[in-house]
């Protein structure tokens, strides 16, 4: 069934934090302001690759209103950050990596009077080679960007003999994919307050995916224990994996220490583009061969990755990569390597789908480039290959057992846009103009949630009854408009029989919450459900334990429901929630914590839950132009039960705008390091007029009897399906393979037969 | 007051309506309204996002036009009606924003404040507008949250409201 606002009843809710968003009264982090406060820029490298031989502040620091101006000399802890690698410098010493580097940061009275400081820092440089093309950083005399070399990180995973098995091959293919430097563009740049607390503590107010993991690195670079430094970090206006690691907060936080005052940031947008993440540039080769009759044999993939100056992410990206690679498909041979490479390009790093956007886009070109080679039904192909329930993972590891593939698959095949593929003769006659040509494509996945193995990806919340009679659930994860507030509200009310009234949601303040892990990875979600799966007994049977001893009646005979406790079957109120939060007693709170589930494999990074998607779209091309409409899109999605129909279509709906981008009309193009797209003008995102077509999403909440999980994370899947999907539709239309993102239109354009004519007679 | 000061105020200042409200503001001739409206006066709702008039999460209506505030200068609202999303929701939550809020037309909502003065400044010309001129009124507001699924069934929740009042 599909899922929209009538189908879903009841349970299509509005969001609590909805009514704040449509009147503009939220405060977002980059809203606030204090009185008093400075304003804070940095200055970053005028070159991509360049030795820093002097840095002079003494101008700036003169300017009237300037209170600091800080450089590498005032780091008082550790001069770097870096999740999982902190190699990143807070301020460069004595060399630049990348146009974004930071040289200095100033506070000022004013935004006006920081700007002229910037420009009264005189920065001398030698500028270096600049290594702006993976392949060139890996050439034995490339310079050293790092003491250990270009390769930030290598992965390989064999199994089998390829070499034999494409002897034994009838159809092999070979092709090499590219796909673009995407930016996630969040409609709120880097920014926030940062404001030193007279207890000598400092506050953060600044958008994160994971406050406990800033609060660490700022501990490293201020040098003061984590328990000093306090992380509020949501709300957020979007992040996408691009505001998971540091950007604004080292500067922010030093300029508050040095200058005991409050200091605002807030990045412009090419300031953003210029310092912020994007998806790493891939460039994929794959070879892949079948039998006669179809079936895979062998599959050999080299992936290279540019992840630009610093680690951040970008080995488990690397790593991602190389899992959805291999995909949902069962090989005899494989022989997977990967190297992800320092260059002095942009920073890539962590981005909704983590590398399986570029991945899926190679595979799923492979799948459909080999079915035409036997012709087959490039769906009937997939079938014949796709993984059982039970089959292990990519890795070859124990993954959490569902059906997830072969119902997305046959979802798909089911559905009137894949029925009609089937017409596409008749539907050409009907065409408007003859240059316009329609085609349908589809492709498959099965995508990882969870950080994987070897990463400590820790989870939990905390229920307590507050003092006025709240049920106060509190939670270390992040809202940056996803629906996390409205997706725990939901299973509230629905596991526990409250009302919303009767809840309040605690989340973004280390102060106050416990570490739940990440807001990544598509966990979340899945996260809160099985901690209230764990926190629902136990925190009941108090409430009812209290209630029971106040008005009598045995506990197994109450209920918690709206506004308070009632008897089992009875509507009559008994005791609110207040009066029971009034009583004598211990307080009555409950608190879980535990691990994301792992796959038992010692392979790093390997995954073990996973959501299953498979996708239909018909394209419009028009070949005067090259430009491509994607008209229609059916998704099925696999991800067990749907906890918010709101939030699942949106999400869906919103991966896929980001996918439509990834595949048509995104990159953030760069010449020799320096960013050519430098904001919205020239970076082009979906607007409303690319998004006329449908979009259709079938949820599938099937899951084994036995299933202890329960949702899976369904944030990131809706971005990773649709550019091979599109590049079979663009394929079928037009007789042309695509097999570099955003698709080029001159590629696709073709002379008019009209124009050949009149050439001819002529 | 000083005569030197209202000579300044009247050197560097000028007279408009922000959410009817008449404000008399010294302002600089640099100043945008969307520095004056976020800085001045706290009006946080109108959102800094391009500043280059690409995104729309600046829109306001200018005598019932939608602008983008980051494009337009302060002294240009020289006698101009200025409504922000905070005027338009002075009096309560309106039917756009109510269709928004059913038909789940945001998500980070970041881009919404300017998304709806655009949807008000469009509703308020044509009632009933096809799908090709929502296309044209919204294209120049971006939303990176929602592919614009929520946004089209919000305008279509919204015509149906405004239609039934």
């Amino acid at each position: 069934m599909l899922l929209n606002r009538s189908g879903s009843g009841g349970r299509w809710r509005i969001r609590p934090d909805g009514p704040d968003k449509v009147t503009g009264a939220l405060a977002y982090l980059t809203d606030m302001t204090s009185e008093d406060m400075l304003y804070g820029l940095v200055l970053r490298s005028e070159h991509p690759h360049a030795v820093i031989l002097a840095i002079y502040t003494d101008k700036a620091k003169q300017l009237p209103g300037v209170h600091a101006v800080l450089t590498y000399l005032d780091v008082p802890g550790l001069n770097a950050f870096g999740i999982a690698h902190p190699d990143q410098p807070v301020f460069c010493e004595d060399r630049a990596r990348y146009i974004g580097d930071a040289i200095a940061a100033v506070a000022a009275e004013s935004p006006a009077i920081a700007q002229q400081a910037l420009q009264l820092i005189e920065v001398e440089y030698e500028p270096l080679q600049v290594i702006d093309d993976p392949e060139q950083a890996l050439l034995a005399d490339a310079p050293q960007l790092h003491p250990n070399g270009n390769a930030l990180h290598r992965t390989t995973f064999c199994k089998g003999n390829t070499e034999e098995g494409f002897k034994q091959c009838t159809y092999i293919i070979e092709e090499t994919y590219y796909t673009p430097r995407q930016m996630h563009t969040y409609m709120e740049t880097e920014g926030g307050l940062f404001v030193p607390e007279e207890n000598g503590r400092l506050t953060v107010y600044s958008p994160t995916q994971h406050g406990f993991m800033d609060r660490l690195q700022l501990s490293r670079i201020l040098a003061v224990p984590q328990s000093d430094i306090r992380i509020v970090s949501s709300p957020i206006g979007g992040s996408f994996g691009g505001k998971d690691e540091l950007n604004v907060q080292p500067y922010g936080a030093l300029l508050a220490v040095r200058t005991g005052r409050a200091v605002k940031m807030h990045n412009s947008r090419r300031e953003s583009v210029r310092a912020g993440l994007k998806r790493h540039p891939m460039k994929i080769y794959m070879k892949t061969g079948t039998d006669a009759a179809g079936k895979l044999l062998a599959h050999e993939v080299s992936l290279l990755a540019d992840t630009g100056p610093y680690s951040t992410l970008g080995a488990e990206v690397l790593n991602f990569a190389a899992e959805h690679a291999i995909g949902p498909y069962r090989y005899e041979h494989l022989d997977v390597k990967g190297v992800s490479v320092f260059t002095n390009n942009g920073m890539s790093g962590e981005f909704r789908g983590f590398g399986g956007n570029q991945s899926i886009f190679a595979l799923e070109g492979q799948m459909d480039r080999l079915a035409e080679r036997l012709g087959m039904e490039p769906w009937d192909f997939r079938r014949l290959n796709l993984r059982k329930a039970d089959d292990p993972g990519p890795f070859d590891q124990p993954i959490a057992m569902t059906e997830g593939a072969e119902r997305v698959w046959e979802a798909i095949a089911k559905c009137p846009l894949w029925q009609e593929r089937k017409a596409m003769k008749q539907l050409e006659q009907f065409a408007r103009e003859p240059w316009i040509k329609t085609g349908i494509g589809a492709a498959i996945t099965m995508h990882g949630a969870g950080l994987g193995v070897g990463i400590p990806d820790p989870a939990g919340g905390r229920l307590l009854l507050a003092d006025d009679g709240k049920i106060e659930a509190v939670f270390g994860y992040e809202e940056f408009g996803q629906g996390l507030i409205a997706s725990l509200e939901q299973m509230l009310i629905e596991q526990f029989g409250i009302a919303d009234g009767d809840i309040r949601i605690i989340i973004g303040d280390t102060d106050v919450v416990p570490d739940s892990g990440s807001t990544t990875a598509s966990r979340a979600t899945a996260m809160m459900w099985k901690s209230l799966q764990r926190l629902r007994a136990p925190f009941t049977g108090q409430m009812l334990e209290r209630a029971s001893s106040i008005i009598g009646f045995p506990a197994g005979q109450l209920r918690l429901s709206e506004g308070g406790i009632r008897k089992i079957g009875a509507d009559e109120l008994l005791l609110t929630f207040k009066e029971l939060a009034n009583a004598e007693g211990v307080p009555i709170r409950c608190e879980t914590a535990f691990n994301f589930p792992t796959s038992a494999t010692d392979r790093v990074g390997a995954h073990f839950m996973y959501t299953y998607s498979a996708v239909a779209v018909m394209v419009e091309l028009n070949t005067l132009s090259g430009r491509v409409r994607v008209l229609q899109q059916y998704h099925a999605v696999a991800a067990g039960p749907v906890v918010n129909p709101q939030g699942y279509l949106g999400q869906i709906e919103g991966g896929s705008s980001m996918a439509l981008g990834f595949t048509l009309t995104e990159e953030a193009v760069m010449e020799k390091g320096h960013y050519m797209t430098r904001n919205l003008d020239t970076y082009l995102i979906p607007t409303i007029a690319d998004q006329r077509g449908t979009v259709e999403v079938e949820p599938i909440e099937h899951l084994p009897e036995d299933d202890e999980y329960g949702p899976r994370g369904i944030g990131e899947v809706g971005s990773v399906t649709l550019a091979p999907a599109i590049a079979a539709a663009i394929r079928q239309a037009s007789g042309k393979w695509v097999n570099r993102l955003p698709v080029d239109p001159g590629s696709l354009q073709e002379t008019p037969f009209f124009l050949n004519r009149a050439v001819s007679e002529g | 007051m000083s005569d030197k000061v209202s000579g300044n105020e009247l050197a560097n200042g000028l007279t408009c309506s922000i959410n009817g409200g008449v404000q008399s503001i010294p302002a600089s001739p640099s100043k945008t309204l969307l520095t004056l409206l976020r800085d001045d006066f706290a009006l946080t709702g109108t959102k800094r996002s391009c500043d280059i008039g690409r995104c729309g999460a600046c829109m306001v209506l200018i005598d019932g036009k939608p602008f983008n505030s980051c494009l337009t200068m302060a002294y240009q609202c020289c006698g101009k009606q200025i409504t922000t999303i905070e005027g338009l929701s002075a009096g309560g939550i309106g039917s756009i924003q109510q269709a928004f809020l059913e038909e789940g037309g945001f998500q980070c909502g970041y881009c919404t404040p300017g998304m709806i003065i655009s949807v008000k400044a469009l509703l308020d010309d044509n009632p009933d507008p096809s799908d090709d001129e929502i296309a044209e009124a919204l294209s120049g507001n971006l939303c990176r949250c929602t592919g614009y699924g929520g946004i089209w069934r919000a305008v279509k929740r919204a015509i149906e409201l405004i239609g039934c009042q």
